[in-house]
């Protein structure tokens, strides 16, 4: 009979001797209560700690080293060779590739219902403001670009490789469109979502942000319909910011580092590059969290549960992201082609050995282990640590990628770089394979610059809006308690729809 | 929000049992037809290995045709089932516990059924061996480990062992319930397969611990899999198209949406089978419906991406084979008409299906869109793999091309048979939805009063 076994699980007990203390501690997972948050975080706000005030100082020289490279790499080296703006390219990549995936980080995790992203959406979503400085950043990677097409001294035309392919179309103007629009579209993301706690807080401010709040969410009073507004409207945006991120990505990686390469076609680089850049954004973010939650008085607003369930995620893009570099790796290998070949080398076996590794060791064999352990997750510190190996390996990254593209392609046309217009193959190739590139004095501030600039405009938006969702913050509240069940403890989440 | 009504364990193993311990009246005759489909399609495989491979369209150019289409299209099938079952698990998706079972249980099956189609393909079954055995040591002839066609057996054969092995772990508890529920030689089948289970928290400790680390282990096998497979085609040169550093993922992101979307359809043809309304609710299906549209769009980019590179090199062989696929031209076959359709139906038709929430809540619609998927899924691979091999480029000496035959038409349809017959005589004496996963998520249940409002609330461990 069905009573001679116990025919379902002791449900959640799960045989763990220790829930009467909880596996985590249900205290890990709850969110404080409402009353007091939004003067609580004003107050956060209006006194940052020490190392903050520092990260801002901080922020704006390395911004200013930044600017005085740039200025300097423009009179020494000028437009006219590109082969001299790889490294800037490079770091304008790397801030892109952080940065814009970071809002996609709120807007994926509230599509997911998840409840432990609470504390980082606001984080997720300042970092559109970055995405302004992307705009102005790209402008001179622009202009540092190649053309597609060139006129031989005997008028014959001659092109290359592109995805705008031979219809010789500026994609300039394309790809400034499309930076803009993303930038557009993060920064109505982050106002949509912020929108509820200017409302709130702009009574309890004063100053230049009592103004900002007035003329941003004036209108906000929190009725029903506003706020099916509000959600449907993240949601939409959501959506459109996904895919305006992928293809925004796929252009960048296409223009500014396939087609520099003569002879690179891979179709797997844009998706790879996706997932390296949800990589790095979501790095970038639990970063920042954990700066705040150690340094910046926050400990009791994020608590670990956001490390514990997104370092999960962070593993999981971790592993994809060596996947997606293996498929394709074993591709071009295997094919045993002259051409890829030669691409193999160049990236990974012989001008940038050195760089390859380093970078694999911070994106996968570092972090990996790290992430595994369910110690080191839970514990808070685990995500963090991976998160800064991770970001350092990307950087790596876009230095061996994009530095290596712009190095790559020839600087007048020649060798099978550039082809008749009306070439019936195009057989190019990358031999010789270059040397690797290295930076000079230029390139390295450049490269601190926009780290630095991150680190400023960041910082700024973190003293202009509340750093922490707040309304997300309660509605969590709402939608959690702790209960018992049989002898344990645990968190009950109410999933509204 | 979760729907339905938590209920008593034992209606919950009245009505899932119902399956094994009561036989519809439509049971056999169902069983007897799809089983002399497979019939019919054994005889074929037999007059073809007598007569040869000369029966089928394939032919000097074009020798992978409808088998290996069909290869690959079940083993994306097989996807479904770790999707469901294993990622799910990990993300402690409520709404996964009645889709498990079915799609665990799919994988299997549809490895099985795939792995049939190359053994039938060589033309020479008992060859196979070879491709495990040295067959000459004295002349030193050995399997050559570096192609993917051995790889693919290897990855093939470790992923059907930890399906098995996850469903059997699975399984355990509900054996056990069958045990106590049977009586003659069906109670000694169950008790020895229940190997001594009784309930108590070590074995539940145990069993939750080997299910959780089955999970997270069978990932990697899971992606290995279909990345081999597509391997087999992107490892290869000579065949302008294939050679893409995208098949990989690709390939595993169409498995899962057609996988998933093979699972959503098992499960309402269940529902409506075994009267499983209060088990297999709407809710359910609606979840799948917003997770696959994630899956297509994923699945869409990645075909865009292999499209755009594969013109992108403006390589004169590849852009002849892109014509062929996608431009209106004398080439014999419309492959630019298939095309279209082939995008349509996998993506733009079910995506359209599944956005309003009242059409994923409606099984009718959700049915037509997991079937338009499933056969746009066909069409994919075959369109992927054969126009290429047509080698309609400049030499027009080795143009080629493929007309399938009746012998491949009938195996191939058989095969859809066959799945269906092993699901349903799996059914007949194993539950198909798991009842201890069911009655976990019910206890797991409670309510939260919210202002005005009550929710349905669950237990969450972490």
């Amino acid at each position: 009979m069905a009573s001679e076994t116990q025919a379902h699980p002791p449900a959640a007990d799960h045989g763990h001797d220790a829930h009467e203390h909880g596996h985590f501690g249900p205290e890990m997972w709850v969110i404080p209560e409402a009353p007091g948050l939004v003067a609580e975080v004003n107050e956060k706000q209006n006194a940052p700690s020490g190392i903050f005030r520092m990260v801002l100082l901080a922020g704006a020289a390395l911004t200013i080293l930044g600017i005085v490279g740039f200025v300097l790499k423009a009179i020494t080296a000028g437009f006219s060779d590109h082969r001299a703006w790889g490294f800037y390219v490079a770091a304008f990549a790397f801030v892109f590739t952080l940065t814009a995936s970071a809002p996609l980080a709120a807007c994926a995790f509230r599509f997911t219902k998840s409840h432990w992203r609470r504390p980082l959406s606001r984080i997720a979503e300042i970092f559109s403001l970055v995405s302004i400085v992307n705009i102005l950043l790209f402008i001179p990677a622009l202009i540092a670009l190649p053309d597609i097409g060139v006129a031989t001294e005997s008028g014959e035309l001659m092109v290359r490789r592109s995805i705008w392919f031979q219809e010789l179309v500026n994609p300039s103007g394309w790809l400034l469109a499309g930076m803009i629009g993303l930038s557009f579209c993060s920064v109505a993301i982050l106002w949509l979502a912020a929108l509820p706690d200017m409302a709130q807080s702009r009574h309890l401010v004063s100053g230049f942000r009592a103004s900002l709040y007035g003329r941003l969410a004036g209108g906000w009073y929190g009725t029903k319909r506003q706020w099916q507004v509000q959600k449907g409207g993240l949601a939409i945006l959501g959506a459109l910011y996904f895919m305006m991120v992928v293809f925004v990505q796929f252009l960048v990686v296409s223009d500014f580092a396939m087609a520099m390469i003569p002879g690179w076609k891979d179709s797997i680089l844009p998706p790879f590059y996706t997932v390296i850049s949800f990589q790095g954004g979501l790095a970038t973010i639990l970063l920042v969290a954990y700066a705040m939650r150690r340094w910046g008085g926050y400990r009791d607003l994020i608590g670990q549960a956001p490390f514990w369930a997104a370092s999960k995620v962070l593993l999981g893009l971790t592993l994809l992201h060596t996947y997606h570099l293996f498929a394709f790796f074993i591709t071009y290998w295997y094919g045993r082609l002259e051409v890829e070949q030669a691409i193999l080398n160049y990236l990974m076996f012989d001008s940038y050995i050195g760089i390859f590794w380093a970078q694999l060791f911070f994106t996968f064999f570092i972090p990996f282990p790290i992430l595994v352990s369910n110690h080191a997750r839970r514990e808070g510190w685990g995500a963090p640590l991976a998160a800064i190996f991770i970001v350092i390996g990307l950087l790596l990254w876009h230095i061996r990628i994009f530095a290596a593209a712009f190095a790559a392609a020839p600087a007048v046309e020649g060798g099978l770089y550039y082809l008749p217009s009306d070439a019936f193959s195009f057989p190019a190739l990358l031999l010789p394979v270059p040397g690797a590139t290295f930076p000079d004095l230029w390139d390295i501030f450049m490269i601190l610059g926009g780290v630095g600039i991150v680190l400023l405009v960041f910082r700024i938006g973190m003293m202009l809006l509340p750093p922490l969702s707040l309304w997300e913050m309660k509605e969590g509240s709402m939608y959690q308690r702790v209960d018992t069940l049989i002898r344990g403890r645990y968190l009950v989440l109410a999933k509204p729809e | 929000m979760q729907e339905g009504k938590v209920l008593p364990a034992a209606q919950i193993n009245r009505d899932l049992l119902r399956s094994i311990l009561e036989t519809p009246r439509w049971f056999w005759p169902v069983v007897s037809l799809l089983g002399l489909i497979v019939l019919a399609a054994s005889i074929t495989v037999g007059i073809m290995i007598n007569t040869g491979l000369g029966i089928t369209g394939l032919n000097y150019k074009v020798v992978w045709g409808f088998f290996i289409t069909n290869f690959v299209f079940w083993i994306g099938i097989s996807h479904a089932g770790v999707m469901l079952s294993a990622i799910l698990r990990l993300a402690k998706a409520e709404w996964r516990r009645p889709a498990t079972r079915a799609a665990e249980v799919l994988t299997i099956f549809s490895l099985m059924t795939a792995m049939i189609m190359p053994i039938i393909h060589t033309g020479r079954p008992w060859r196979i061996l070879y491709w495990a055995f040295p067959y000459d040591f004295a002349r030193g002839i050995w399997p050559n480990i570096r192609t993917p066609l051995v790889w693919d057996p290897s990855a093939i054969l470790t992923y059907l062992t930890s399906s098995t092995l996850f469903v059997i772990i699975a399984l355990v508890p509900d054996f056990a319930v069958l045990r106590d529920r049977t009586t003659g030689w069906p109670k000694l089948v169950y008790t020895l397969l229940a190997m001594g289970w009784e309930g108590n928290p070590r074995q539940w400790k145990l069993q939750i611990i080997a299910g959780v680390l089955l999970s997270a282990l069978i990932l990697p096998v899971f992606v290995s899999v279909h990345s081999i497979v597509s391997w087999d085609f992107g490892m290869a040169v000579a065949i302008k198209s294939w050679h893409s550093t995208v098949f990989a993922p690709y390939f595993v992101v169409g498995a899962v949406h057609s996988g998933v979307s093979a699972v959503v359809f098992a499960m309402i043809l269940l529902r409506w089978a075994y009267g499983w309304q209060d088990y297999i609710r709407h809710e359910h299906i609606d979840a799948l419906g917003r997770l696959l549209i994630v899956v297509a769009t994923g699945w869409f980019y990645f075909l865009v991406m292999e499209i755009i590179f594969g013109i992108y090199g403006l390589e004169g062989d590849e852009l002849a084979v892109r014509a062929l696929q996608f431009l209106p031209g004398d080439y014999g076959v419309a492959y630019n008409v298939w095309m279209i359709i082939f995008v349509g139906i996998t993506y733009f038709l079910p995506v359209i299906l599944w956005l309003p929430k009242a059409w994923r809540r409606n099984l009718w619609i959700m049915s037509a869109a997991c079937i338009s998927v499933n056969v746009g899924m066909w069409l994919e691979r075959y369109l992927l793999f054969v126009p290429g091999q047509a080698n309609k480029q400049f030499q027009t000496f080795t143009w080629n091309d493929y007309l399938p035959q009746w012998p491949e038409a009938l195996i191939v349809g058989a095969t859809f048979a066959f799945v269906s017959m092993l699901m349903l005589l799996f059914s007949r004496v194993f539950p198909l939805v798991p009842l201890y996963d069911i009655k976990e998520g019910d206890i797991l249940r409670t309510e939260m009063q919210v202002g005005r409002r009550t929710l349905t609330a669950t237990f969450r461990e972490d």
